[in-house]
């Protein structure tokens, strides 16, 4: 049960499970484990995608899943320094309705942000929809505390402005929970944008969509947030939340203009006359609060959705610039049709952050070694197309042997100095994110056919 | 091309030998004082490639920011970093990582960094994050280098984020306003500032966004101004409601970042004693990519940003819990505990 | 052990875990293994790798609330209370096992049979009158009815369905629906005999085979074609879904003509007299039983029917989180249910209402028991069109 994350890969099972309430209890379990020389890897609500929560043996034995769904309060909000001391295990979506009130939130929106919890969102450096005007959770944290792999707890990062030193801060958010765990984070709020207007704009060709993409960008609009979905998935999604997405068009992009109410009439317009240029075939702005949550849970509920269509899904994140989104999208086609599978991509456009779906029904025959080689075109024609990996999911188990498309050996070394100065003996979630061989006498890689 | 001016600042920073980037020697003082035994080199220069549709610029890290703005205006374009002087380099600003001063709006200034390539103590040219706007594969190098002093590496090329220039810039300045109240009031300002009398406000955005802000500021008795006031030298850091307590009878002039919780004064605050497991981790970090201490001797970031201040008012040196050791006693510390194996 | 589930249905889990904040159970003890996608994980533990069913198994299918809000919340659709069901049905036929021990089953059995439901319960308020039932400790409602005037049909344009404790304990619900449904030019018939009860709490606990014997009685007792009206959003999912649990065309046909009290009433609002100066002032709080929100998803006509007749109707910020009644499950999982109460008392109080309405007895008594003032909204309704002469 906690074998697994929503990457549905599997590798070992864990050996204990502990569910600490607080820092001393997380130091606890930590140093029972090191004297044990058992691995820890911390877990919050599982919804990662890359199994970045899914335990590794390694040592003398099993590992120890710390799961800090238990560590789940709010611990202060200070309105005037716009910050918020939380655990780790608070869900993200909490955090910001309990915000509401002060008539602020906390900015990163994965589209799990119902269940993922605030440790997960720091530890994988999450993104959202929105992230393409507030940046990803990295910018929204300004002080982490985190017990480390011999049990003692430091604080990195500050309320001030700056801290001497390293940003040791900022080489935690998104390790992954390979540098420690982190028991109490202190995230910035962000005060409501006192207007806003939600746009779905429809097309009968993926092209054109995301031609749209780029000629927003290009007129030098930020939008809020900029998604699109397309295909079979547009039909899932209606299936689900009855939004009025047009179940019959190519692709829907999701268009989110805020900020004051005038420069906010003026981004739409802006944005409504960028797709009608580019072929829109209709622009609807939503009516109403109620009808803008719609649209949203729609998008936000895409992945889950994609059940209705085939069983099982595997899920690539690359980012490819956004420049050259039409020609990338084009060529994911080809990879998939050449292997005779279903596409779908439902993704950040704005940032360029694909989110490629490969559709299938495990219990065929054969399909899992064609996904496999699909998704691997794919990554590699994101990465020549002057892409990256991943950008919000993480590496975690699944994208690592994709590393050394990206990085060369010694990058990858210099990256392994930066997480042994944090935990010398591996100990921490061993065997994510760099490959085997990153440094001497290495990891174990993932069992063959690990995955799904 | 790219590949042969890199190549030769590889080889000029060698694998061996005590050695020193200079960028535009603005804030050649801080973090301390560079060893003068310490080779110099300098980071190539030139701008490699900027779309505008990608809203990204790669450059390399010896060009000075004054002509990197100046070329990334022509596309409509800027990029948020701090330029102090126009010999201020974009590898030296990053490597000091003071943030420019409309933080308040876009953020700070780790957070334009996309990608680095930098030369290693080793001598190897590595690569950290990627070029795109969203990344997160691998571990955060790029982070870790921003406000590092050179110390763990030598920044030889890099890949920020630029961002749309405004179409409007205002500033506003007035001396009967409430600067704190201002940032709940206004809508994302792009900048407060606050000498302990008078409050300066920045307005950027939209043209009609402007004007609608700035009759906020109107109605507080606030005037149209050219520009912000100048900064004293030093800077520290505090939260920004410590901000209220700021006393020019004790800190000398001063102008503070309201919202932000950076000042610039021209006498700084200490600041308390760092923890010793941060000390530790810092040291580690130092040690796993430089541990023959070559890369900028004489400089230590834990005496960098907002940190400086205290070793000149005779605050000791925070590395150490008793705060008894100045500066110099830590890099002595340093230098025994690395000769000793 | 092979469960007897759907495999299509069992496969359909992606693991996504969207479910999670919208179980009772995982919110208040953060256990994966108390969560929809980890009693998937654990059915399938059981029925795709055969694993040997222990304490614990039973446990994680047995702390269900079986409120099917993970339904609602499921992007993918996975029809968990399907799932659940056929679970609950394995364990309980496996003798082996001590799920559902002799006197549980006795109890659920003894529902079936009206008139010991309601000597019972006399029997149990002339005790608490007496001071011998230790109320609280049983999660009893402070105090039950002595004896309430029987219901009199009044024509046969609908049935309503009444229920077995429902009848027992709270039949000035019905006596208050019955106003409305007359106000609303409805003549009321009640069902005949045997028509009490109808095996939703049978079913839940996995005796699949009383809750169909039930069933088949329930039909038997409401011939005809009228509607069959239902005021007890448990018994309601229970009676609409006779029709795949039975499998049979005069099942199907049965569940078509059940409707629950709001659904009716919602196209008809406006033939009830509504004075302004009868509304009652608010704020009042809407908490949504799970088995009309979940299953039977008509939860928003409650909204409709009251809106005339309340002038501030304010909603619960916990996205229609199960109150921890479900059914037995208050008596039998005393601490869970209280915890799970806990948020919703919470959610209670950020409301700012001093007045609950909810659409289930079940509701009704978990939160009673907690002090709260809670109301049928027929109760609400009726005092407004069809007050007491
Ligand atoms: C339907 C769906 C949509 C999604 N949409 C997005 C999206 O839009 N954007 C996005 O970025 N992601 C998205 N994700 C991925 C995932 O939700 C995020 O990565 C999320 O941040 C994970 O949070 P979690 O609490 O589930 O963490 P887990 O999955 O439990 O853990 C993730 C990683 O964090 C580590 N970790 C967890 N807690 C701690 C801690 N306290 N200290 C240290 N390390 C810790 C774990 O070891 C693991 O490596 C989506 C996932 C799903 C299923
Ligand atoms: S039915 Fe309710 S209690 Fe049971 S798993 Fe689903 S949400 Fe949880
Ligand atoms: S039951 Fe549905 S929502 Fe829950 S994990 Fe499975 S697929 Fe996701």
């Amino acid at each position: 049960m906690y074998e697994r994350d929503a990457s549905m890969i599997t590798v070992d099972r864990p050996a204990v499970v502990c569910f600490p309430r607080t820092a001393v209890e997380v130091q606890a379990c930590v140093r029972a484990a090191a004297h044990h020389d058992r691995p820890v890897v911390a877990r919050g609500a599982g919804t990662g995608l890359a199994g970045g929560a899914v335990p590794v043996a390694s040592g003398v034995g099993g590992p120890v899943v710390i799961t800090t769904t238990k560590m789940d309060r709010i611990l202060s909000v200070d309105v005037e320094d716009r910050v918020a001391w939380v655990q780790p295990g608070v869900v993200n979506l909490d955090l910001t309705r309990a915000l509401a009130g002060h008539r602020m939130h906390f900015a990163p929106d994965p589209s799990s942000q119902q269940s993922c919890t605030i440790g997960g969102n720091v530890a994988n450096n999450s993104g959202g929809p929105h992230c393409l005007a507030y940046g990803v959770t990295s910018a929204h944290v300004l002080a982490v505390d985190v017990v480390l792999a011999d049990g003692s707890l430091a604080r990195l990062g500050a309320l001030e402005a700056d801290v001497p030193g390293y940003d040791l801060r900022g080489a935690f958010v998104g390790s992954e929970g390979t540098m420690g765990i982190s028991t109490r984070i202190a995230v910035r709020l962000t005060p409501n944008p006192p207007a806003v207007k939600t746009m779905l704009l429809d097309f009968v060709s993926v092209d054109d969509a995301a031609g749209c993409v780029s000629g927003i960008i290009a007129a030098g609009l930020v939008p809020a947030a900029l998604e699109m979905i397309e295909g079979k998935m547009i039909e899932a999604v209606e299936a689900f939340v009855h939004a009025g997405y047009p179940a019959d068009a190519a692709a829907v992009l999701l268009v989110e203009v805020d900020g004051l109410p005038g420069g906010v009439a003026e981004d739409a317009a802006a944005v409504a006359s960028v797709g009608e240029r580019c072929g829109a075939r209709t622009v609807r702005i939503a009516a109403d609060e109620t009808e803008r949550q719609l649209l949203w849970k729609g998008r936000k509920s895409a992945f889950g959705a994609v059940a209705r269509i085939a069983p099982n899904y595997y899920l690539h994140d690359t980012v490819v610039p956004r420049t050259r989104l039409v020609e990338v999208l084009r060529e994911i086609y080809d990879i998939a049709a050449r292997h005779d599978l279903l596409v779908m991509n439902v993704f950040h456009a704005g940032d360029g952050n694909l989110h490629p779906l490969l559709v299938f029904d495990a219990r065929e025959p054969g399909v899992l070694e064609r996904v496999h080689a699909a998704g691997d075109e794919i990554v590699g024609a994101s990465l020549r197309a002057g892409g990256v990996l991943t950008g919000e999911h993480g590496i975690g188990l699944e994208k690592k042997a994709y590393m050394s498309q990206m990085f060369s050996a010694d990058d990858l070394d210099a990256q392994a100095r930066l997480r042994a100065a944090f935990d010398p003996d591996e100990r921490m979630n061993p065997s994510k994110v760099l490959p085997a061989g990153s440094r001497c006498g290495d990891l174990q890689g993932v069992p063959e056919g690990a995955w799904v | 091309m790219t590949a042969d001016v890199m190549r030769a600042f590889v080889n000029d920073v060698g694998e061996s030998g005590p050695v020193t980037c200079v960028g535009g020697r603005t804030a050649w003082d801080v973090g301390g004082a560079a060893d003068p035994a310490a080779r110099e080199v300098r980071a190539p220069v030139g701008i490699v490639e900027h779309e505008p549709a990608e809203m990204t610029v790669r450059v390399r890290a010896g060009t000075p920011v004054d002509v990197l703005q100046r070329e990334l205006a022509v596309g409509g374009q800027r990029v948020l970093l701090p330029s102090p002087s126009p010999d201020a380099t974009v590898g030296g600003v990053l490597a000091v990582g003071r943030s420019d001063v409309r933080r308040l709006a876009y953020g700070p200034l780790r957070d334009v960094l996309l990608e680095a390539r930098y030369v290693s103590a080793d001598g190897r040219l590595i690569k950290g994050g990627g070029p795109t706007v969203k990344n997160v594969s691998g571990f955060d190098l790029c982070r870790l280098l921003v406000g590092s002093l050179g110390t763990l590496g030598f920044l030889g090329e890099v890949v920020l984020r630029t961002r749309p220039v405004p179409d409007a810039s205002r500033w506003h300045r007035g001396d009967e306003v409430d600067p704190f109240a201002l940032v709940a009031e206004l809508y994302r300002p792009a900048a407060i500032l606050w000498d302990g009398a008078a409050a300066w406000v920045l307005l950027e955005g939209r043209a009609v966004d402007v004007r609608e802000q700035a009759s906020v500021l109107t109605r507080h008795g606030m005037v149209e101004v050219g520009g912000p006031p100048d900064l004293p030298p030093q800077v520290s850091s505090l939260t920004p409601s410590a901000l209220r307590a700021l006393d020019p009878s004790a800190t000398g002039r001063f102008v503070a970042e309201i919202g932000v919780g950076t000042v610039h004064a021209d006498v700084g605050a200490a600041r308390a004693a760092l923890p010793v497991e941060v000390v530790e981790l810092n040291r580690r970090i130092k040690d796993r990519f430089d541990p023959r201490g070559r890369l900028n001797p004489g400089r230590d970031p834990l005496l960098g940003a907002g940190a400086e201040v205290a070793i000149r008012t005779g605050g000791g040196c925070r590395l150490c819990p008793t705060r008894s050791a100045t500066g110099s006693d830590h890099r002595r510390a340093r230098a025994e505990r690395r000769a000793d194996p | 052990m092979k469960l007897g589930v759907d495999e299509d249905e069992l496969a359909s889990c992606v693991g996504c875990g969207l479910c999670l904040p919208h179980c009772p159970t995982f919110r208040v003890t953060g256990e994966e293994a108390l969560s929809p996608r980890g009693r998937i994980a654990a059915m399938r533990e059981i029925h795709w790798r055969d694993a040997p069913v222990d304490g614990e198994l039973v446990r994680i299918a047995d702390t269900c609330v079986q409120c099917r809000g993970c339904e609602t919340a499921c992007p993918s659709g996975v029809p968990f209370g399907h799932l659940m069901e056929a679970t609950r049905e394995a364990l309980a036929e496996d003798r082996s096992l001590v799920y559902q021990p002799w006197w549980r089953r006795l109890g659920y059995r003894a529902l079936g049979h009206h008139r010991l439901v309601v000597a019972g319960s006399r029997a149990l308020a002339v005790g608490q009158r007496l001071g011998l039932v230790p109320s609280t400790r049983l999660g009893l409602p402070a105090r039950l009815p002595l004896r309430s005037p029987a219901l009199e049909p009044s024509g046969s344009d609908v049935y309503l369905f009444t229920g077995c404790i429902m009848d027992a304990w709270q039949r000035g619900t019905h006596t208050a629906t019955m106003g409305v449904l007359h106000a609303a030019g409805a003549g009321v018939e009640l069902l005949g005999h045997g028509g009490s009860c109808c095996g939703a709490l049978q079913e839940h606990a996995g005796l699949g085979k009383q809750a169909r014997s039930l069933a088949s009685r329930v039909m038997a007792a409401a011939a005809g074609a009228a509607p069959i009206i239902v005021n007890s959003a448990g018994c309601g999912a229970m009676l609409k879904d006779y029709g795949r649990l039975l499998g049979t065309p005069e099942a199907v046909a049965f569940s078509a003509r059940v409707v629950d009290v709001h659904e009716w009433l919602a196209p008809r609002v406006d033939a009830l007299p509504a004075d302004e100066w009868r509304k009652l002032a608010g704020p009042v709080a809407v908490q949504d039983p799970c088995h009309l929100r979940h299953v039977q998803r008509s939860h928003l006509a409650v909204r409709t029917v009251l809106r005339p007749f309340v002038d501030e109707l304010v909603e619960l910020d916990d996205d229609g989180l199960c109150c921890g009644a479900g059914g037995a499950y208050a008596l039998v999982h005393r601490d869970l249910a209280t915890d799970i109460r806990h948020r919703k008392l919470a959610s209670i109080e950020r409301s700012g209402a001093r007045l609950v309405v909810s659409a289930n007895p079940g509701c009704l008594l978990h939160l009673q028991a907690a002090g709260v003032n809670v109301r049928h909204p027929m109760q609400i309704v009726a005092s407004a069109v069809a007050p007491e002469p």
